[in-house]
């Protein structure tokens, strides 16, 4: 039995709008679980359903075990940090992380010695007496951490903690949740929006959509091998174009009269079918022709300089394919306009139906 | 064009303040000559001397600090919990909040008085009086709490507050309140007062309040009244020279340090 489970749980909010629809997870003790989608498909409905700040429509939520569907929030032994800090203004730093050790009415001695130990796990040891006020964004949602940790919980619950912060602190300070999440094994379910933020933190990804679990899988699987065209879209910058199958059994397709072969087993499929092909930008390349098996034809339209990567936009007939290519100083890059050929290996050209399962 | 706007601007504001004080000077300047010639505070000798203003004054601040915790206690955790569970209801909420600007105090009384006139113990203890300037205090006490509450995110406070083991009473008494502090006490001062100075509740209903003393002195007395008059500014000034004090010592009052 896994320590945290989450059976057959839906939401409906009124009579039509279904927030959650049979939502079914096991995440094992000491486990980073990012639950990641777009807004409004459900995530963070289902975290607070965790939380029990709202009841599950139907299903069973289970804690170590014990059955917590019904129980509320003050007494589920769950630690939650909200997007909005929620440091309570009046009180210090110290008095914020030592509340819930003062509502558990523990003696004060244990209260400050806990304190004293979270301040030092966030690297904050100086900033007790601080109010809220008088700290940055980071600051104040590392103190949000320390308290949400102080009773030591059975589950951690981060509600997009790092939206609110610029970008190089939330780089900074999800490495530094990483790092107490491990430190501690404490069973955590992270909810984001942000696919790097979700691939870099976590044991596994669950990726949401319109209040359904897409796919569950390693940060690796979600990149690598997306079992529908949504998860493929939203995971990454994805190229998808319409294309046919043009020899099942050779396990060739035709994108805009160009053959490509892919490594997918098509003798499901028949010839004439047509199909979504998607083919990432990274695993495309420029090449010389008879090197690779999947040459393309095609025009430079435009190029992209983003840092460490330089993005190229190509025209094949009358479709657009998106190449990155890392950066160098000798990199030798074509002209604007000019025809060339790229490639792709069999196994970075994924096939989906029409209804966008990958086959 | 900066100096010709900042010109315009102080004369707006002259002018503002002449309207403003001008007739405050007045009457603090006529409540100084009650001795012919000179100038002297015998108005106001005569004010405090007078046993029934003190007895007035005293029934005017019990009654008024017992509007203010039958407020507050009314008040408060109802737009705590429109704030948290109830967010569709506000507008219905602020509209009865408001009816006391719309419906007149005399309307109100006479209302009052005819539905509870049979039971006698509301008409001879002050129980009608305190629940008319309980409704008389709810446009500012609610707005005053209303603005507190929009100001804090009281959802997520709440929820963060749950999630560390809390119930509803250490919630309200250690995170919410303590956070609407100054909101509630400009709503207190402001009900302080109005019922301080309130009228037609007190003589409609047949209560030696300071607002009917007031009145009374005034139909007999030339200076006194003018006295008694600056002495409500006074307290009117006093109540809001506090609320300020406290807004500046509470923390929280916009973040300080670092970027976001």
């Amino acid at each position: 039995m896994a320590f945290l489970e989450i059976n057959n749980v839906s939401k409906q909010f009124g009579k039509e709008t279904v927030a959650v629809e049979d939502f079914n997870l096991q995440i094992e003790k000491g486990e980073l679980v990012s639950f990641l989608g777009p807004s409004g498909c459900g995530k963070t409905t289902t975290l607070r359903m965790v939380a029990g700040f709202e009841l599950p429509s139907n299903g069973h939520i289970a804690i170590n075990g014990k059955d917590v569907t019904n129980v509320p929030p003050n007494q589920r032994d769950v630690g939650m940090v909200f997007q909005a800090y929620a440091l309570f203004p009046n009180m210090t730093v110290a008095s914020n992380i030592g509340f819930g050790m003062k509502i558990a009415k523990k003696p004060a001695e244990q209260i400050k010695q806990r304190v004293d130990e979270m301040l030092k796990l966030i690297h904050m040891d100086d900033y007790g007496d601080r109010y809220p006020y008088q700290l940055s964004g980071g600051q104040q949602q590392r103190v949000a951490l320390a308290r949400a940790l102080a009773l030591s919980p059975q589950v951690l619950l981060l509600d997009e903690p790092l939206s609110a912060l610029d970008a190089k602190i939330r780089v900074s300070l999800r490495s530094e949740i990483r790092a107490i999440q491990r430190t501690l094994g404490i069973t955590t379910i992270y909810v984001t929006h942000d696919q790097e933020e979700a691939l870099s933190i976590s044991d596994r990804v669950v990726v949401m959509y319109q209040g359904r679990m897409e796919q569950v899988g390693s940060p690796f699987e979600i990149y690598n091998f997306p079992t529908t065209e949504f998860v493929a879209q939203f995971v990454g910058t994805l190229n998808s174009v319409s294309g046919e199958v043009l020899d099942p059994a050779a396990h060739i397709i035709k994108v805009e009269g160009q053959p490509l072969q892919t490594a997918q087993d098509l003798s499901q499929m028949r010839t004439g079918d047509k199909v979504m092909v998607a083919i990432r930008p990274e695993r495309l390349s420029f090449t010389s022709e008879g090197i690779k098996p999947n040459l393309i034809n095609c025009k430079v339209e435009n190029i992209t300089f983003l840092g460490s990567i330089v993005r190229i936009q190509v025209l094949i007939g009358g479709i657009k394919l998106y190449m990155d290519t890392f950066n160098n100083p000798f990199l030798e890059l074509p002209k604007l306009g000019e025809e060339t050929q790229i490639t792709c290996s069999r196994e970075a050209v994924l096939v989906m139906t029409m209804e966008h399962q990958v086959l | 064009m900066k100096r010709t706007t900042s010109f315009w601007t102080w004369i707006v504001f002259i002018i503002g303040m002449i309207y403003f004080f001008l007739p405050l000077i007045a009457v603090f300047e006529f409540s100084l000559r009650a001795k012919r010639g000179v100038y002297s505070f015998e108005a106001y000798r005569v004010a405090f001397m007078d046993p029934e203003f003190y007895r007035s004054f005293g029934l005017s601040l019990f009654w008024a600090l017992l509007t203010i915790l039958v407020s507050l206690v009314l008040i408060v955790p109802t737009a705590y919990w429109v704030h948290l569970r109830m967010r569709r209801w506000r507008p219905v909420v602020e509209f009865f909040t408001l009816m006391p600007f719309v419906v007149p105090a005399v309307v109100l009384v006479f209302g009052m008085s005819r539905l509870y006139a049979r039971f006698s113990l509301m008409v001879e203890l002050p129980i009608l009086l305190i629940a008319g300037y309980v409704v008389l205090s709810f446009p500012y006490i609610y707005r005053a709490v209303d603005t507190g509450l929009r100001a804090i995110d009281v959802r997520t406070l709440t929820e963060a507050a749950q999630s560390m083991g809390a119930g509803w009473g250490t919630i309200l008494f250690q995170v919410i309140f303590p956070n609407l502090r100054v909101a509630i006490l400009s709503g207190v001062f402001l009900t302080f007062a109005i019922v301080m100075g309130e009228f037609t509740f007190a003589s409609l209903l047949s209560f030696d309040a300071f607002g009917p003393y007031m009145e009374e002195i005034g139909a007999m007395r030339a200076y006194t009244p003018q006295a008694l008059a600056v002495v409500s500014f006074l307290i009117t000034w006093l109540c809001i020279g506090l609320i300020n004090r406290i807004a500046r010592g509470a923390p929280g009052q916009g973040q300080i340090a670092g970027a976001r």
